[in-house]
C-alpha cells in the first residue's frame, strides 16, 4: 500500500512545487526587510533631530548655578548688603516614598550632624507641603559635608548640594524697609503672564528675586546671569563619574550704590530705636538733589530672616510673625504711611498766601486766637495779638493760620496744595509708594459720594410719597455737607483735617523750602555699575536720573520769610527749640496731629509727633523728616531725635570730635532728656501751648 | 581522506559562515560597547565570546556529519529536548523577566526552548520527509500539528509568548512547503485576519501586561506609561542614531540605564544607535542575505528532507529577525525573543550555529544522493 502511494509521489514534482513555494518566502522576507528598512529611514533619517533632543533630555541634566546677586554699597562705598557662597544639602522629593524618609533621615542625621528629631519634624511638615518643593535638610553646608554629599552622589541620587549665595545683610535692620528683602519667586508670579518675573521672562521655580525695597526696584540691576553645569547622569537620575560635560560660570549681578549714608543711617537707627510707641519713621535727605541719606521705619525687621532663613520651620514662624504683628513691621511708613501734617503744613499755607498776595512781607499782621465758626468755637493754644508772619511762624500760631486760611480761600489753597504735589506720589525709587490724601474740597466730596449716591438710588425705587420726601430732604442736606465750609478751610490751613501726608512727601517739601522752590524726586539710588544682566546685555555705568523734578513758585523775599521763620522756630525762643544745633543753623517746623479725639487717652491715641528741618540755613545741604507716633507734641519727642541726628551729622562733616554725652540719647530717649548742656535746647515744654 | 577534505574546504558555505561570523562578532563588540562604558558589567561580552565560540565548534561539527543521520536522530533529540523542557517546571528552573524558561545546571544556565526549537524542527523535517503525498492529508497535518503543539504547550507554560510562536512559524512555514492544500493555506489565513478582528477590541480593553504591550506599539494613548517606557527609549535609542550614528561606545540611551534589557534582545537598538542607519540597514541586509542564502539551499537541495530542514531554519531565522527588530522599532509589540547570533545569550547563539551548521552540511552534500 505504501508502495502505492510511493508511485503515485513524483519526488521532483515535488521538490518543484517546494521550490516554488520557498520563492514566495522568499519574496515575504523581502518584503518584511523592506518595511523594516523603511522603518528604520523613518526614525533614523526622517525624525532624527526629535528623537536626538530626546536623548540628549534623558543624558544631559542642567544644574543651574545662580549667580550672586550684586552688592550693595552706601554712598561712600561702605558695604550694606552682600552675597555670600554657600551651599544647601537638598532632598529631592521626586522619587523618594514617604515610606523611605526616615532611612534618609537617619543616614543624614549620622553623616551630615544633624539633628534627627529635627529632621524628623521638618520631613513630618514636608509631608504635607507642595510636592515639587524639595527640602532643605541642611543650609550653610560644611566642605565636609559637601564632600560626602558628592561622593554618595551615586547611591543617594536624591540628596544633593545645591549652591545657594546667601544674601547678607551686614547690619541687620538697619535701613530695613529701603534695602528690601530677597525671596524665592513665587508660583503666582511665574503664572503671571507678563508679570516681571513669570516664565516668559526666564525665571523658574527656586529663582531669588528681590521681594521689597531696593532689592526690588533695582532686581533688574542686582541679578547677575546663572550659570550652569551640564552633567551625564543615567536613568536612575545618578550623576555618571567624570559626568560633568560643560560648566558656564555664572556673572554675579551689578554692584549698586545708595545715596544713603551709613553713619547718618546709624544716627537715625538710634533716635528712631527711643521711639516710645516703638513706632515712627525718620528720613534724612540733600535738598539739593533728592539723595536720601537716611530711611527708618519703626517697627523694623530683619531682612536677613528672609534670605536666610524662609526655608526652615523657624524662620518660616518668625516671617509669619511679621506679617501678622498689628504694628506693621512690614510696612515703610516713610512712604506707605499717611498721616496729618500738623503744624509742618503751615508753611505751605504761608508760601500760599504771601504769593497770593493776601499777606505781603511788610504787611502780614493777622488776629491770632480762638475763633468762632458757625457755632463753634475753634480754640488757638497761641494769643499772640496780632503776630506778623514771622513770628506767627516761630510760635506756631494756630489763631493766626486760621484766619489766614479764611482769607486766603479754598480756590488758592488747593492750588498750592497742588503745586506741591501732595496727594500725589513723589516717585521715590521704592515699590509700593502711597499717594496720600490732599486736603481739597474733592477729598471731602469722594467722602460724601457714596451715601449720596446710595439715597438718590433708594430715591429711584421708593414710591411712598413721604419716604421720598424724606430721602430728597436727605440728599440735600448731605449735598450741603459735603460742602466746604470755614470751618474745613481753617483745619485745613494749619494741617490738619482731611490730610494723609507720607513723610517722604514732607521731606520733599521741606527740601523745596529749604531751596527756594526746586522739588526734586527723593531717590535710594546713586548709581549702578557697569556690568551684564540676567540676559547677558551689557549695561554701562549708570547714575539716577531725576526726570519728575519740579519747581513752585518761590519769589527770594518769600523765601527768605520762610527760612527765617524756620529759623526762629529752632533758634528764637520758637517751638523747635531742641533741634538746635551749635553753629549748623538748623531751620525747622513742629508739628503735632491729632490722632483721636482729646478725651481719649491711651498710647495708640496720643498724637503724632512731627519735626521737619533743614540745616544750615543759608546753604542746606541736609533736610529731614522725624514722625514719632503716638508720642505726643513735635517739639518735644521729634526735635530733639532731629538734633541728635544733625548734631552728629554737623560734627563728622565738619571734623568736630563727637559730642561726649552721645550715649544719653541711647537711654530713656530724647524726651525725658530735658537738660542738654550749654542750653543748646530748651527745656521741652518750655513752650507747650504753641505747638499746634 | 584529503580529497574528501579538499572536496569538503571547496564546497563549503564560507559565504555564509562570514556573514554569520560577521553578525556574532558585531554583537559581541556592541554587548563591550553598551555594558562598559558607564556600567561595571563586564561579564557579558566575555560570555557571549565563548558562546560564539562554542557555537562555532558545534557549526563544524554538525557540518563533518550528514544531515540525514543527524536527521534520523531526531525522535530521539526530539524526546531530549521535552525533557529538558519538562525539567524547567522542577526545581532546577528559574524564573527570569517573569518567563520560566531556564534551566540552571550550577554555575551553568541556558535555555531549552532554543534548542527544543531545533530540534522539534528536524523532527517536523523528518516526518514531513517520509510522508510521500502531495498535497498533504489531514492525518500528516494532525500529526504534524501534534509535533508541534507538545513543546510549544510546554514553552508557552512557561510564559514565552515570543518563543511559543516561533515554533509556529517553521510549523506554518514547513507544512506550506510540504504541500498543504492552497484552501487550506487560504483558511489559515483568514482565521487570522479573523483572530486579529476579534481579539483587538479585547486587548484595548484588557490590563494584563501583554495586553500592555500590545496597546504601547498599536493604541499609546491606551496604554500605560511604564509599559510604553522601553518602546519609547527604545525609538530615542533608534532614532537618535541618525544616518552615522554616535560612534562605537557612543551609546547614552544603552549604556546610561534608558533602556533595559539593551544587552540581550534590546542589542538591535543599541547598534543603531551607535551605527546609525548605515550600521542598522547593512546589519538587516546581511540576515536577509543569511536567510536569501538559506532559501538558496533549500531550493538546491535534491531531497524533501533536505529542504524542509532549511527552509524550517530560514523561517525560524526570519521570524527571530522580524519580531526581534520589530519590536525594538515599535512595529511590534516587546516579546523575549533574542535577534540570532547578536543578542547576548549563549544558548541562542549555538542553537542559531547549529541550525547554520544544518544548513552548511545540506549544501555539502547537495549532489551526493
Amino acid at each position: 500500500m505504501a508502495s502505492d502511494k510511493n508511485q503515485s509521489f513524483d519526488s521532483t514534482e515535488d521538490l518543484r512545487q517546494a521550490g516554488l513555494r520557498l520563492q514566495i518566502i522568499y519574496y515575504l522576507a523581502i518584503v518584511i526587510f523592506a518595511a523594516l528598512i523603511a522603518r528604520l529611514w523613518y526614525l533614523q533619517v526622517i525624525n532624527s533631530q526629535g528623537f536626538k533632543d530626546r536623548a540628549e533630555a534623558n543624558r544631559i541634566r542642567v544644574i543651574p548655578i545662580p549667580a550672586q546677586r550684586g552688592t550693595i554699597f552706601d554712598r561712600k562705598g561702605r558695604v550694606l548688603v552682600t552675597s555670600k557662597a554657600s551651599f544647601n544639602i537638598i532632598l529631592s522629593r521626586e522619587g523618594v516614598k514617604d515610606s523611605e524618609l526616615p532611612q534618609i533621615a537617619d543616614l543624614l542625621a549620622e553623616h551630615l550632624e544633624i539633628d534627627r528629631q529635627w529632621l524628623a519634624k521638618r520631613f513630618e511638615d514636608a509631608k504635607y507641603g507642595a510636592q515639587y518643593e524639595s527640602i532643605v535638610v541642611k543650609e550653610l553646608a560644611s566642605e565636609s559635608d559637601i564632600a560626602w554629599v558628592n561622593a554618595h552622589g551615586y547611591e543617594y541620587p536624591m540628596i544633593t548640594a545645591e549652591e545657594a549665595p546667601q544674601r547678607l545683610y551686614l547690619y541687620g535692620q538697619l535701613a530695613a524697609h529701603a534695602l528690601g528683602y530677597v525671596g524665592e519667586v513665587s508660583p503666582e508670579e511665574l503664572k503671571k503672564p507678563k508679570g516681571p518675573f513669570s516664565k516668559d521672562n526666564g525665571y523658574k521655580l527656586g529663582d531669588i528675586i528681590g521681594k521689597f525695597g531696593i532689592e526690588s526696584k533695582y532686581n533688574d540691576i542686582l541679578t547677575g546671569k546663572d550659570g550652569e553645569r551640564r552633567v551625564l547622569v543615567d536613568s536612575r537620575g545618578r550623576i555618571q563619574l567624570n559626568g560633568e560635560i560643560e560648566r558656564i560660570k555664572p556673572v554675579p549681578g551689578r554692584d549698586l550704590y545708595t545715596t544713603l549714608d551709613l553713619d547718618v543711617q546709624k544716627a537715625a537707627e538710634a533716635q528712631a530705636d527711643t521711639m516710645p510707641a516703638g513706632r515712627g519713621a525718620v528720613a534724612m535727605m540733600d535738598p539739593n538733589n533728592g539723595e536720601i541719606l537716611a530711611m527708618v521705619s519703626r517697627p523694623a525687621f530683619d531682612p536677613n530672616i528672609f534670605s536666610q532663613r524662609a526655608k526652615t520651620p523657624e524662620g518660616k514662624e518668625e516671617i509669619r510673625e511679621l506679617y501678622e504683628d498689628p504694628d506693621k513691621p512690614l510696612y515703610n511708613r516713610v512712604i506707605q504711611g499717611g498721616f496729618p501734617p500738623g503744624s509742618t503744613w503751615k508753611l505751605l499755607t504761608a508760601v500760599a498766601a504771601l504769593n497770593e498776595g493776601t499777606i505781603t512781607p511788610e504787611n502780614s499782621r493777622i488776629q491770632d486766637g480762638d475763633i468762632q465758626v458757625g457755632n463753634y468755637l475753634q480754640h488757638s493754644l497761641s494769643h499772640l495779638g496780632q503776630p506778623t508772619i514771622h513770628d506767627a511762624i516761630v510760635h506756631s500760631a494756630d489763631g493766626y493760620f486760621y484766619r489766614l486760611g479764611l482769607k486766603l480761600g479754598v480756590e488758592k489753597f488747593e492750588n498750592w496744595v497742588k503745586l506741591f504735589h501732595f496727594g500725589q506720589r513723589t516717585g521715590i525709587d521704592l515699590p509700593n509708594e502711597r499717594a496720600g490724601i490732599p486736603p481739597v474740597r474733592q477729598t471731602k466730596l469722594r467722602e460724601f459720594e457714596v451715601p449720596i449716591k446710595k439715597a438718590e438710588k433708594q430715591l429711584e425705587e421708593a414710591t411712598d410719597k413721604t419716604f421720598r420726601a424724606q430721602l430728597e430732604f436727605r440728599i440735600k442736606q448731605l449735598r450741603h455737607e459735603a460742602e466746604w465750609t470755614d470751618f474745613d478751610m481753617i483745619n485745613s490751613a494749619f494741617g490738619q483735617g482731611r490730610n494723609a501726608s507720607t513723610p517722604i512727601q514732607l521731606l520733599r517739601y521741606v527740601g523745596a523750602l529749604a531751596n527756594g522752590g526746586h522739588l526734586h524726586t527723593p531717590h535710594l539710588l546713586l548709581r549702578a555699575v557697569a556690568g551684564i544682566d540676567r540676559n547677558g546685555e551689557e549695561h554701562t555705568e549708570a547714575s539716577y536720573k531725576d526726570e519728575n523734578a519740579f519747581d513752585v513758585p518761590m519769589s527770594d523775599t518769600i523765601h527768605k520769610i520762610v527760612v527765617d521763620g524756620m529759623y526762629g522756630v529752632v533758634n528764637e525762643g520758637g517751638t523747635g527749640g531742641g533741634a538746635r544745633v551749635e553753629g549748623f543753623d538748623v531751620c525747622g517746623k513742629t508739628g503735632t496731629a491729632q490722632v483721636a479725639s482729646k478725651d481719649k487717652s491711651g498710647k495708640k491715641t496720643n498724637d503724632h509727633a512731627w519735626f521737619i528741618s533743614f540745616a544750615p540755613r543759608d546753604k542746606p545741604e541736609i533736610c529731614s523728616v522725624v514722625l514719632t507716633e503716638n508720642a505726643g507734641r513735635g517739639g518735644r519727642e521729634s526735635a530733639p531725635r532731629t538734633q541728635a541726628i544733625l548734631e552728629d551729622y554737623y560734627r563728622r562733616t565738619r571734623g568736630l570730635p563727637p559730642k561726649p554725652e552721645e550715649a544719653q540719647a541711647e537711654n530713656g530717649g530724647p524726651g525725658t532728656a530735658p537738660g542738654n548742656p550749654g542750653g543748646k535746647t530748651r527745656p521741652p515744654g518750655a513752650k507747650p501751648q504753641a505747638q499746634n | 581522506m584529503f580529497n574528501a577534505n579538499r572536496r569538503y574546504m571547496a564546497d563549503f558555505d564560507w559565504a555564509l559562515l562570514s556573514l554569520a561570523v560577521g553578525l556574532a562578532a558585531f554583537g559581541v563588540l556592541e554587548i563591550w560597547s553598551v555594558t562598559t562604558t558607564h556600567g561595571t558589567a563586564t561579564g557579558f561580552w566575555r560570555k557571549q565570546l565563548v558562546g560564539v565560540g562554542i557555537g562555532l565548534v558545534v557549526m563544524f561539527l554538525t557540518t563533518r556529519f550528514d544531515y540525514r543521520r543527524v536527521v534520523n536522530a531526531a525522535p530521539y533529540l526530539y524526546g531530549v529536548g521535552i525533557a529538558l523542557l519538562l525539567l524547567v517546571f522542577t526545581p532546577l528552573g528559574k524564573v527570569v523577566n517573569g518567563n520560566r524558561s531556564w534551566l540552571e545546571l550550577g554555575s551553568f544556565s541556558f535555555q531549552p526552548s532554543e534548542m527544543a526549537k531545533i530540534f522539534t524542527l528536524m523532527l517536523l523535517a523528518y516526518y514531513l520527509a517520509g510522508v510521500r503525498k502531495r498535497p498533504l492529508d489531514l492525518r500528516t497535518v494532525v500529526v504534524t500539528v501534534g509535533i508541534w503543539a507538545l513543546p510549544t504547550v510546554l514553552v508557552f507554560l512557561e510564559n514565552d509568548t515570543g518563543s511559543a510562536l516561533s515554533y509556529t512559524s517553521f510549523l506554518a512555514a514547513m507544512l506550506f512547503l510540504a504541500g498543504v492544500r492552497w484552501s487550506w493555506v487560504a483558511a489559515a489565513l483568514v482565521a487570522v485576519v479573523i483572530a486579529v478582528i476579534v481579539a483587538a477590541p479585547r486587548i484595548k480593553n484588557c490590563e494584563s501586561y501583554k495586553c500592555e504591550r500590545v496597546k504601547s506599539v498599536y493604541w499609546p494613548d491606551l496604554a500605560q506609561k511604564r509599559f510604553r517606557y522601553q518602546n519609547e527609549q527604545a525609538e530615542i535609542a533608534v532614532g537618535s542614531g541618525a544616518v552615522l550614528g554616535k560612534g562605537p561606545r557612543g551609546s547614552t540611551q544603552g549604556s546610561l540605564g534608558f533602556l533595559p534589557e539593551v544587552h540581550n534582545d534590546f542589542i538591535f537598538a543599541v547598534a543603531s544607535e551607535e551605527w546609525g542607519f548605515i550600521g542598522s540597514s547593512l546589519s538587516l541586509t546581511t540576515y536577509l542575505i543569511i536567510i536569501a542564502r538559506l532559501i538558496q539551499i533549500a531550493r538546491r537541495s535534491r531531497e524533501r528532507v533536505g529542504l524542509l530542514l532549511v527552509a524550517g531554519l530560514a523561517a525560524l531565522l526570519l521570524y527571530h529577525v522580524t519580531v526581534n527588530v520589530g519590536m525594538v522599532l515599535r512595529l511590534l509589540p516587546i516579546m523575549g525573543i533574542p535577534l540570532p547570533l547578536m543578542s547576548s545569550g549563549s544558548t541562542s547563539v549555538v542553537a542559531t550555529c547549529f541550525g547554520l551548521g544544518l544548513a552548511i552540511s545540506v549544501r555539502l552534500r547537495r549532489f551526493v544522493n
